[in-house]
């Protein structure tokens, strides 16, 4: 512990140059834990916000043939799913039920087609505060049956106005026609862009329109009480669900991409359809949503890394040099060691502590200024566009720094603090004693 | 019993081309407990026989006995720990670890080893060589804040803290004035006294050398004189 006494102290020795070199780690810190920590906030973000729009973390549609031999989408009570719901519910912050169409929606001459859930907002608190209402009240839509809440770009197209009244048209689960008045309550910002634009009606309602019975519905939407284990929770609905003789399916996500990311049934392709009898589940997560998301910021989380690489790389030139200096300040002091019985490797050992005190000061300090960076910025509401408000989290940018990322960082900053400074060090460690000592230094 | 027994020893130095024959075949030895200076003028040796006897040198040829280990052959960490435990050293200019304060300075050699004695032994022994020494009122203070006197007087208790065989001061009090140096060389002689530690130092101060007990002169890398030797001698004859 001696060495790493003499190191500690030789830090503080040159505070000025101890000083810039921690600095430049600690710069290195700072701008990889800020990436790190603010691309953890968009994936948890957009994650979060996904989840609230989908309303769940977990996906359940079920799919069964008609009288006509249709496959169609829907999810009647069963003992099964209860007995599943009843058997994890220590693991379901929530869930709901949805329904959901693809109509016309129409308002005097013009018509556009939109996505449509059908669902219970006297359960779904979460996406009724996900919202972001520009027009209207969601107040409105807990009263009315047929109050819809339109996404602004849907609005825009059909040129209506909250309180009027729009026609649905659409075609039941058995492919016949059916149209229904729809009420304006809002007009909400969407997320278009991401795939995210959808107008919410009261499920009971698009059921009615649909052909479903009033208890029935199309998707069981689950929030996890940790994301974590979502895979696993995934695994236990998927095993549970399964049919006799069934085979579990592939866990390909098979969207529907018409619709952008949202879980809709995918089309089934002829060639697989073999009748069954009763409803058969299709269990997916938000993981597998979310994939491309976390692909595109893993490629911004690589980029960080290799930016914080070269800044890293910069500051091992420093220390290394600045250790050549040191060791030459330092022949004297090292040769009076030695003579006293100091071993090579305790000279060396005292030029690595050295090496990592800095890198550890260095990040601590830049921990410090991205907590305070993160304190600032996180604190400051953004009034961006609401396109990016998916991003946000209540309109506030948030970071989330995984402890592996951390340690991660932590990790490189120390092996490359010691890297540079082993040179030097091991040249310290052998100078002879007696050219030591006869250095002027 | 000699504690440091030089036989034959030469010593070479190459400065590019050019051979430097600091020592030409030098024999003597000197007893535990002795107070011996090893005296001449720059150049004539002293330190390069310093640093053989401190085992921080090697001899080109001949043998160097230290308290009946021979040096020759001898690796790297051997002869660290042959130094460890049998030597202490005192510089001209101090060579205090200016980050460590008087009493960890004291401490450090302690620390290096494997037999370390207790904490409270230590601090005991430091105590009281720092009271010997006369700088208990500077216990904590840094080299940058000591005298010449005060930090050469902590050099020497230093020296002593692993309780060496042997003291090796090489010109103790070149760098002191002549008050602070006289009162030196009489602290060594003190401690030499009091704990039977054989002190060698090399001087060109002929009222230091006087305080001797044992007088080593040189000359261009010769022994021309040897007090001890020649008493001996007369002794005999």
């Amino acid at each position: 512990m001696f060495t790493l006494k003499v190191a500690f102290r030789n830090i503080s020795r040159q505070r000025k140059r101890s000083f810039l070199l921690a600095g430049a780690i600690a710069f290195g810190m700072l701008v990889i834990t800020i990436i790190n920590a603010l691309t953890g906030g968009l994936v948890g973000n957009i994650r979060e916000n996904f989840s609230h729009a989908l309303g769940g973390h977990v996906f359940i549609t079920g799919r069964e043939f008609n009288e006509r031999g249709q496959v169609i989408t829907k999810i009647r009570p069963d003992e099964r799913l209860d007995q599943l719901l009843e058997e994890n519910a220590d693991r379901i912050q929530a869930f709901t039920k949805r329904s959901q169409a693809l109509p016309s929606l129409i308002f005097g001459s013009k018509q556009t087609m939109h996505l449509v859930y059908g669902v219970d907002f006297h359960e779904e608190d979460k996406l009724l505060g996900s919202l972001v209402v520009t027009q209207g009240s969601l107040d409105q839509v807990l009263q009315a049956e047929n109050a819809v809440i339109l996404p602004l770009p849907a609005a825009e197209r059909l040129g209506v106005e909250v309180g009027e009244t729009i026609l649905i048209k659409l075609e039941t689960l058995t492919g016949q026609h059916n149209v229904g008045e729809l009420v304006v309550a809002a007009f909400v910002e969407d997320q278009e862009q991401f795939g995210l634009s959808a107008a919410y009606v009261s499920r009971a309602y698009l059921n009615s329109l649909l052909g479903l019975g009033p208890h029935e519905y199309q998707m069981l939407n689950m929030f996890v009480t940790d994301l974590d284990v979502v895979e696993e929770f995934t695994r236990t609905f998927r095993e549970g669900l399964l049919m006799p003789g069934e085979e579990q399916e592939e866990e390909e996500p098979n969207v529907t991409v018409s619709v952008g990311g949202v879980p809709l049934e995918p089309v089934p392709r002829q060639e697989r359809i073999t009748r069954w009898e009763g409803t058969r589940y299709r269990v997916m997560n938000i993981n597998q949503i979310m994939e491309p998301v976390e692909l595109a910021v893993g490629v911004l989380n690589r980029v960080g890394l290799v930016i914080f690489i070269i800044l890293l790389l910069v500051t091992m030139v420093g220390i290394t040099n600045t250790f050549r200096m040191i060791l030459l300040e330092r022949t004297r002091e090292i040769g009076t060691m030695r003579a006293f019985g100091m071993h090579k490797s305790q000279v060396q050992q005292i030029f690595l502590w050295e090496a990592v005190l800095l890198g550890l000061v260095g990040c601590a300090a830049g921990l410090a200024l991205s907590g305070l960076t993160i304190l600032v910025v996180g604190n400051w509401p953004l009034n961006v566009d609401p396109s990016l408000q998916f991003f946000l989290q209540q309109g506030r940018i948030t970071f989330r720094l995984s402890l592996n990322d951390l340690i991660l960082n932590l990790v490189l900053v120390v092996l490359t603090s010691l890297l540079a400074a082993y040179w030097p060090a091991r040249a310290a460690a052998r100078l002879s004693p007696i050219k030591a000592l006869s250095s002027h230094t | 019993m000699a504690i440091v027994e030089l036989d034959g020893v030469k010593k070479v130095y190459y400065l590019g081309k050019a051979e430097v024959h600091a020592l030409r075949g030098v024999s003597f030895s000197i007893e535990k407990g002795d107070f011996a200076s090893i005296v001449g003028p720059s150049g004539s040796g002293k330190s390069t026989i310093l640093n053989l006897v401190g085992c921080i040198d090697q001899p080109t040829e001949g043998r160097v006995k230290i308290n009946g280990t021979l040096t020759e052959g001898l690796s790297d960490k051997e002869l660290t720990n042959l130094r460890h435990k049998t030597v202490g050293f005192i510089f001209q200019s101090f060579n205090l670890i200016p980050v460590l304060n008087v009493y960890e300075n004291i401490e450090f050699p302690l620390l290096l080893g494997r037999d370390r004695p207790s904490r409270k032994e230590a601090r005991e022994w430091i105590e009281y060589l720092i009271e010997a020494v006369g700088l208990a009122d500077h216990m904590h203070h840094k080299s940058n804040e000591l005298s010449g006197g005060q930090r050469q007087r902590v050099a020497i208790a230093r020296a002593l803290a692993t309780k060496p065989e042997i003291v090796l001061a090489d010109e103790p009090t070149a760098n002191l004035d002549s008050k602070t140096g006289q009162s030196i060389i009489e602290l060594m002689k003190k401690m030499n006294a009091e704990l039977n530690t054989t002190f060698i130092f090399s001087t060109h101060d002929t009222t230091i050398m006087s305080i001797a007990d044992h007088v080593i002169r040189l000359l261009d890398g010769l022994v021309v004189e040897d007090t001890k030797a020649r008493a001996a001698a007369g002794g005999l004859s």
